[in-house]
């Protein structure tokens, strides 16, 4: 044994090593089912169809919902699953990104979902200027910090009257008849969603992603290894504002109303905190499934019982409960135990 | 001048009523290191049980307070054996530990919205409408009741702490959890005292609360972040340092209100957390940067 590692050269090991690496990669493709998702994408996209065939709106609707969860939880998950910073203040990127759109189309009437992309590059800058101050503070201080961000945020709104404030601002509803008018929201927020899922993959697997990482188990080990956790930090939740703050501007058009009380709200920030523990903080998959199953349990607590008080508390009960049995959520119990379904592994 | 004086006594009369609040939570937070987001929800528990002592057989909210203090202090018991001494152990204690206690505000919130509606209540005793005058000053009674009980029940807290046996077990546990362990301080019981102790302050404070301000159950979000930022302005844990930052802050806030607007009152608080996050997260009685 000893003797065959002095002879191995430099070389050898390098070209084992590579040889190793792929062999995991291969692995890795082996239990990962790509075509999952992308069926399940594709059979979004021609479900609008239905609508030659009767009055599927209130599906589309449902879709279009789960689609602006994904995208929000997805988005979320940037920050709070792979740094591992908990914010529960990031609807007011929802509100950014809302409002801007919202108030660009009702001056200059350009729809909110050609302006989606801007109103996201807006609450992303404003993501990096919030996280310049308030990523100083890590653990319960940043999430302290988070709530004070939306207290202050509805603050403003409520008070800022070019906004309309507390009243908000009524936006134009589109042309369309009734049997269409869903379908360019539908389109866009499916999109939106299908992007921020494919780009916290692609983070997820780059060497921004590995440095988030590394933030999240060990903050000063990874500071000590070269990583530079500010930046990386910052970058992350600029990044998930940006997300968010697209959604959000699609969300106000389709809502057709911007106001504080819609986007401004604790509620919708726990519901982000809540899909990436339902399905798994950190993973790929886990903000997807916790959004259709958060989307699938309020839509039947809603006909159950018509009580919006009973949603919050069967909100925070499915969520004290995942956090005392399930912390690492529905996807990440099932791969901690090997049991994880191959359509569910999308990391 | 009068003016001065008079924004400066409301300013004092708000203090002493979130001193209270505060305190309960900053107790908590230095025995069990639980930043307890459910305290407000609580507090709003406590105010409905003086609500409804009121209103349905006309009981003093200030006779109301020791109901309230021991009903909470009881939910604190049941709370802390269903939620959290199961977790003390875990590596992620202190962030799960906030996301617990946000689910537990969350149940709590829709516990007493789904029983009492979210209308704004009111407990209205005479004193509660009523002032002292001083010339052209005035004093609103009611403030000035409720700052007096929670001086009052800060001070049997701030004794109780000092000389009692269980005080000084609290106290060690506060200052260094493994080193009073291994003294022989049963840290388990000391824990669980100390989180019924400090809900039923919540139970006391929501009591006084009832008739100071106008409450509905979801009112306690507006609360979270003013609560925290005087426990983290005093220093986490720091009884003394919340009392101060909740006089300050309040007097501030109320000059604020006075002079720039109402509506910016409670920007006064959001400000400070930031501020004081940022410069001095140890806030201003503490002694070592304890969140970070």
């Amino acid at each position: 044994m000893k003797s065959q590692m002095i002879d191995s050269t430099p070389g050898d090991v390098l070209s084992a090593r590579a040889a190793y690496n792929e062999r995991l990669a291969r692995l890795a493709d082996k239990t990962r089912a790509v075509w999952f998702p992308l069926a399940i994408l594709v059979i979004l996209l021609v479900l609008p169809l239905l609508q030659f065939v009767g009055n599927y709106n209130y599906m589309l609707h449902l879709v279009l919902l789960t689609a602006s969860y994904v995208a929000m939880a997805a988005g979320w998950n940037i920050l709070g699953g792979f740094a591992g910073y908990i914010s529960l203040g990031h609807n007011v990127f929802f509100a950014i990104g809302g409002y801007f759109a919202g108030m660009i189309l009702a001056r200059f009437g350009i729809s909110a979902i050609i302006m989606a992309p801007v109103a996201g590059l807006v609450a992303a800058a404003f993501g990096y200027a919030i996280g310049l101050i308030t990523l100083r503070v890590r653990g319960p201080a940043f999430i302290i910090s988070s709530i004070a961000m939306v207290m202050i945020a509805r603050l403003l709104f409520d008070n800022w009257h070019f906004v309309g404030g507390a009243n908000g601002v009524t936006l134009p509803a589109p042309n369309l008849s009734s049997q269409w008018a869903k379908l360019p929201y539908y389109y866009a927020m499916v999109a939106i969603a299908a992007v921020t899922v494919w780009s916290s993959y692609r983070i997820k697997h780059s060497k921004f992603g590995l440095g988030l990482r590394a933030i999240s188990k060990d903050e000063i080990k990874a500071e000590s290894a070269g990583i530079d956790t500010r930046f990386y930090k910052v970058t992350a939740f600029a990044i998930s504002a940006f997300f968010i703050g697209m959604t959000g501007a699609v969300w106000g058009e389709y809502l057709t109303y911007i106001r504080p009380s819609i986007f401004l709200v604790i509620l919708i920030a726990a519901n982000m905190v809540l899909m990436c523990i339902l399905g798994g903080k950190g993973t790929v998959a886990g903000p997807v499934i916790g959004a259709v199953l958060l989307v699938a349990f309020n839509e039947f607590f809603v006909a159950m019982m018509g009580a919006s008080e009973l949603n919050i508390l069967g909100t925070g009960v499915i969520m004290a409960v995942m956090l005392m049995f399930f912390p690492l959520g529905i996807v990440g119990t099932l791969a901690l135990k090997g049991k994880l379904p191959r359509i569910l592994n999308w990391d | 001048m009068e003016q001065i004086i008079q924004v400066t006594i409301l300013g004092i009369g708000l203090g002493g009523v979130f001193a209270l609040m505060g305190s309960g939570l900053s107790l908590v937070f230095g025995v069990m290191r639980i930043v307890n987001l459910a305290h407000p929800s609580l507090i709003i528990a406590g105010a409905f049980t003086a609500y409804w002592g009121f209103r349905l057989w006309g009981i003093d909210p200030l006779v109301m307070l020791p109901v309230a203090t021991l009903l909470l202090a009881a939910i604190g018991v049941l709370l802390y054996k269903i939620f959290f001494e199961r977790n003390a152990k875990s590596a992620t204690y202190s962030e799960m530990t906030v996301l617990l206690t946000f689910a537990i505000a969350m149940i709590i919130e829709g516990a007493l919205g789904a029983m009492f509606s979210n209308t704004q209540r009111v407990t209205s005793p005479s004193y509660a409408t009523d002032a002292f005058f001083l010339g052209d000053i005035f004093i609103p009674k009611g403030q000035l009741y409720a700052g007096m009980v929670s001086m009052l029940i800060i001070g049997l807290l701030a004794a109780f702490l000092k000389y009692s046996r269980l005080g000084y077990a609290i106290r060690a546990t506060t200052q260094n959890r493994d080193a009073a362990a291994l003294l022989g301080v049963n840290v388990n019981m000391v824990g669980l005292m100390s989180f019924a102790i400090g809900i039923g302050l919540a139970g006391a404070a929501g009591a006084l609360t009832s008739f100071v301000f106008s409450f509905f159950p979801a009112k306690h979000w507006e609360w979270i972040a003013v609560l925290m930022s005087l426990v983290v302005m005093g220093g986490m844990g720091s009884i003394v340092g919340t009392v101060v930052a909740s006089f300050g802050l309040s007097i501030v806030a109320a000059f604020v209100g006075a002079y720039v607007g109402s509506t910016w009152s409670t920007m006064t608080f959001f400000l400070a957390l930031f501020l004081v996050l940022l410069f001095r997260p140890q806030g201003l009685f503490g002694e070592k940067p304890e969140l970070l």
